[in-house]
């Protein structure tokens, strides 16, 4: 018995997606629950967030 | 206000450099941003050397503050000091905190940064529009959304003042102008800046005589200083028979004693003994007196030498740079060679306050040139037979001394495989002087391919206009020495309160992309990822619902779409008629006659074929569901289509201007990026994140799951070609990325074969994996082509009678004829 300490993280569909895109580079997901929420790896989530948030800023522009 | 700053050069954003307030100070002077960069080397004013001084002003401001010992502050200061400190360092080195506060600012509606000559002005203050007249006079309008404009002092703006007519010893009064609005008083580094640039321009002039170019001075010593520069020296015209009798008295005038004079900066000297190799000082010198003419006139001694006309180009280029811009002037009252044009404006004509006129030979883009023929025939005294078409098709010259041609840049601009005919006109038209030249559409001459235009017609005076004077590249700036500095900007929110435009609602829908299509967007390529957020079925919900919507009301909506595969499938989906490149002429005027005059056709589906050339008036809701990438130019353009709604001057008239975007994808950093320029031009878009009632709308298309899987399995399908944008037209070399210059279509036929063999599984070939079959349904553009114009029982039969009674009428006058 192996027990994996895992965070729910609420997102929309198209996140999930990028965190599915991710998760083939390096796993994290524990499990997909549904379009909205996915339980991941607790030790992971700082990573997660971080690379999530470079990976949306990308479709944001900027003036300067 | 540091992020609105910059909003004129993207694509360069690391352009203006920081200071650090440790740091001894890099003073950024701003004309860096407007004059096209020149090697460093070149350069003979050390640009920024009179701007550092507002730095050391805010050092000796800063000094002053810190020498007041903390303890001998009351808490009011020491608080205050605080709340600086707190928030200064946000505003980096725009912290204008130290500038001092004239005691009734709240009364004055300007503010003027010390360091770049930015202005800004309150607009909201009652003395905001004497106070714009004054600004739109001696800078550039950058930004002017509803309560805060902003306003540059420029090199090029105040060479604009120059060259109507404002003189150095004005400034005093623009001084005085500047200092009663400010609220600050104006900086000395900003007054020296504009005594410095307007005291060496206007000093310089190009005069066209005889068809050849003079440049022209009465300051000898500008023209040597000019001479020294060797682009200018190549340029100079070493034909020198030009005026003997004016030559012969004047040649030798005695200039080499001057020259010695001179003091040539040390980046310069050493330029110029790498131009002029040892020893060619002494022919230099007697080369100058050789081709400096004097010419008498009035009682001012004008000094002139010839350029040759292939490369005034570049001399006006290079003029700029050494700060010396040349004016260009005419003096057609004492014209005598050149004919007058008798041209007036018709007695009903009532010209809109902000419009300019006056006009004698110009060009079109594409279609309109017939439309500007008209409107010269509608709205002035000149008659048919003194103006002339110089088109593909139409070659003519117009009848007597004087007149109008009206031709494409297109036509002028190229250069190989001439008809016989139009050979003969070009050589016309490059044989005179014109009196005025007018260039519609003027961003687009700055594309390698129609520069020449501007050089190869010597006309005296020339007007460009435009609505959308940006390009994403950074030739915008050429304009201002080939044709010459901007002299007004309207203000589009000024013309759409007086009603000469539209009012415009903006607005941004957002689309969640599906999970599917996110899925196979995050895995695909640059191009196929184009393809699936044009074709998300979110955004073709949204579509279909505003498409919906807006019929109901009674509007007339245009969808464009760069993607002509996006465009197909939307147009074939939805049941409406669609143009693009390869849509033929006569196919292509029904639709826009339907769509002009039928009530059963009230949406067309337009690739960029429609931004510029095709006029519709009636259009008041525009929708866009793919676009040219950050096409700044393109969205205004395409605003441009409704701004001209028939209906605008209805009471509380409104037309609609969507732009659809993809969530999460690449378009949404387009459509921010390109919507910059209508918000510079006080337009304000609206982000609408979720349409009401979109769910429940009946026959809703891709509603269920499968429906989007079997949408995104034929999208996959879909060519690598079929991804691109515009690919409907043949861009002409030169053109502006994204914009229709020529009418060029691919022409019918050009798309690969229709049928193609595939092999598979049985059970993929079943439907499993995904496999869909697509149901080729026809264009609405056949079914409209295919009804014939039928008019009603009661108008045949009368027409019937008519021809009848025609024909009797002639048989008897035949008859009677006869003896």
């Amino acid at each position: 018995m192996r027990a994996i300490k895992g965070i729910l993280f609420t997102c929309d569909p198209a996140v999930k997606q990028i965190l599915l895109a991710m998760n083939e580079k390096q796993s994290f997901i524990i499990e997909d629950l549904d379009d909205y929420h996915v339980v991941i790896k607790a030790d992971d989530e700082y990573r997660v967030r971080k690379e999530l948030d470079l990976e949306l800023e990308k479709n944001t522009y900027n003036q300067e | 206000m540091s992020n609105k700053r910059s909003a004129d050069d993207y694509g360069t954003p690391s352009k203006r450099a920081r200071r650090d307030d440790g740091d001894d100070y890099i003073d950024i002077n701003d004309e860096d941003d407007v004059i096209p960069p020149s090697p460093p080397d070149t350069s003979l004013i050390p640009r920024g050397a009179t701007i550092n001084f507002t730095a050391l002003t805010r050092r000796l401001a800063e000094e002053r503050r810190v020498e007041k010992d903390p303890s001998e502050m009351t808490s009011l200061e020491a608080h205050r000091r605080k709340q600086d400190a707190l928030v200064s360092h946000i505003f980096m080195d725009q912290d204008f905190s130290w500038l001092h506060l004239k005691p009734d600012h709240a009364s004055r509606p300007l503010w003027i940064s010390p360091e770049d000559g930015h202005i800004i002005l309150e607009a909201f203050s009652p003395l905001a529009e004497q106070a714009q007249d004054f600004l739109t006079a001696i800078s550039e309008p950058v930004s002017r959304p509803a309560f805060i404009h902003e306003y540059k002092l420029t090199a090029y703006s105040l060479y604009a003042a120059v060259s109507v007519g404002l003189q150095t010893e004005d400034i005093i009064e623009v001084h005085w102008m500047l200092d009663v609005w400010n609220q600050v008083p104006v900086p000395d580094a900003i007054l020296s800046f504009i005594r410095d640039r307007t005291l060496s321009y206007g000093k310089v002039k190009l005069v066209l005589k005889h068809n050849k170019y003079f440049v022209e001075s009465s300051h000898p010593e500008t023209l040597q200083f000019l001479l020294k520069d060797s682009i200018i020296r190549d340029a100079r015209s070493h034909t020198t028979q030009v005026d003997n009798s004016i030559k012969a008295s004047t040649f030798t005038t005695s200039m080499a004693p001057v020259r010695g004079n001179l003091v040539i900066p040390g980046t310069k000297e050493a330029e110029k003994k790498d131009g002029a190799p040892n020893g060619a000082n002494g022919t230099d010198s007697a080369l100058f007196t050789s081709v400096v003419d004097e010419i008498e006139e009035d009682d001012e001694n004008v000094h002139a030498f010839q350029i040759d006309d292939a490369k005034i180009d570049d001399v006006k280029k290079r003029c700029n740079e050494l700060e010396y811009p040349m004016l260009e002037e005419y003096d057609f009252r004492n014209d005598t060679i050149n004919a007058n044009l008798d041209i007036d404006l018709k007695p009903a004509t009532v010209i809109r306050p902000y419009q300019e006129t006056s006009l004698s030979k110009m060009f079109g883009n594409g279609v309109s040139v017939m439309q500007w023929r008209q409107q010269f025939i509608q709205w002035s005294n000149i008659t048919d037979r003194q103006i002339a078409v110089f088109t593909a098709d139409q070659k003519e010259k117009f009848a007597g001394e004087s007149g109008i041609v009206v031709s494409t840049y297109s036509m002028v601009a190229n250069t190989h495989n001439r008809s016989h005919d139009s050979k003969k006109m070009m050589d016309f038209l490059t044989s005179r002087e014109w009196g005025f030249i007018l260039l519609d559409e003027v961003h687009v001459v700055p594309a390698a391919m129609f520069r020449r235009v501007v050089t190869t017609i010597k006309a005296h005076s020339k007007l460009g206009l435009t609505a959308t004077l940006v390009r994403e590249d950074d030739k915008i700036s050429d304009l201002n020495y080939m044709i010459g500095p901007k002299l007004y900007e309207a203000n589009w929110m000024d013309l759409a309160a007086k009603g000469h435009i539209a009012n415009v609602q903006c607005a941004e829908v957002w689309c969640p992309m599906t999970p599917e299509f996110y899925r196979e967007y995050l895995r695909e390529q640059s191009r196929k990822r184009m393809l699936l957020y044009c074709m998300n079925p979110n955004k073709f919900q949204a579509c279909q619902f505003l498409i919906k919507y807006h019929e109901g009301r009674g509007d007339k909506v245009i969808v464009f779409s760069d993607n002509v595969y996006a465009l197909e499938a939307y147009a074939k989906h939805l049941g409406k008629p669609y143009i693009h490149g390869a849509t033929g002429q006569v196919e292509r005027m029904r639709i826009l006659s339907h769509f002009q005059h039928s009530p059963l056709v009230n949406t067309i589906f337009l690739s960029k074929v429609g931004d510029t050339s095709i006029d519709l008036p009636e259009a008041t809701c525009l929708i866009q569901i793919s676009s040219h990438f950050g096409s700044r130019r393109q969205e205004a353009q395409r605003l441009g289509r409704i701004l001209r709604a028939k209906r605008r001057n209805d009471e509380g008239f409104n037309a609609f201007f969507y732009s659809l975007v993809s969530k999460d994808t690449q378009e949404m950093y387009y459509s921010t990026k390109r919507q910059q320029f209508l918000i510079d031009q006080g337009y304000s878009f609206k982000v609408i994140t979720h349409l009401d009632g979109l769910e429940d709308l009946p026959d809703l298309a891709y509603r269920t799951k499968d429906e989007q899987i079997e949408l995104l399995s034929s999208v996959l399908l879909a060519n690598e070609s079929d991804a691109g944008l515009g690919t409907d037209i043949k861009a002409s070399e030169g053109d502006l990325a994204g914009t229709v210059t020529s009418l060029d279509f691919g022409g019918p036929g050009r798309r690969g074969p229709g049928v193609h063999r595939t092999t598979g599984t049985l059970t993929a070939l079943s439907g499993a994996q995904h496999m869909s079959y697509v149901e080729q349904n026809k264009s609405v553009n056949k079914k409209l082509a295919r009804e014939a114009p039928s008019r009603h029982k009661l108008f045949s039969k009368r027409d019937k009678d008519k021809v009848a009674a025609r024909k009797e009428a002639q048989r008897a006058g035949a008859s009677s004829g006869r003896p």
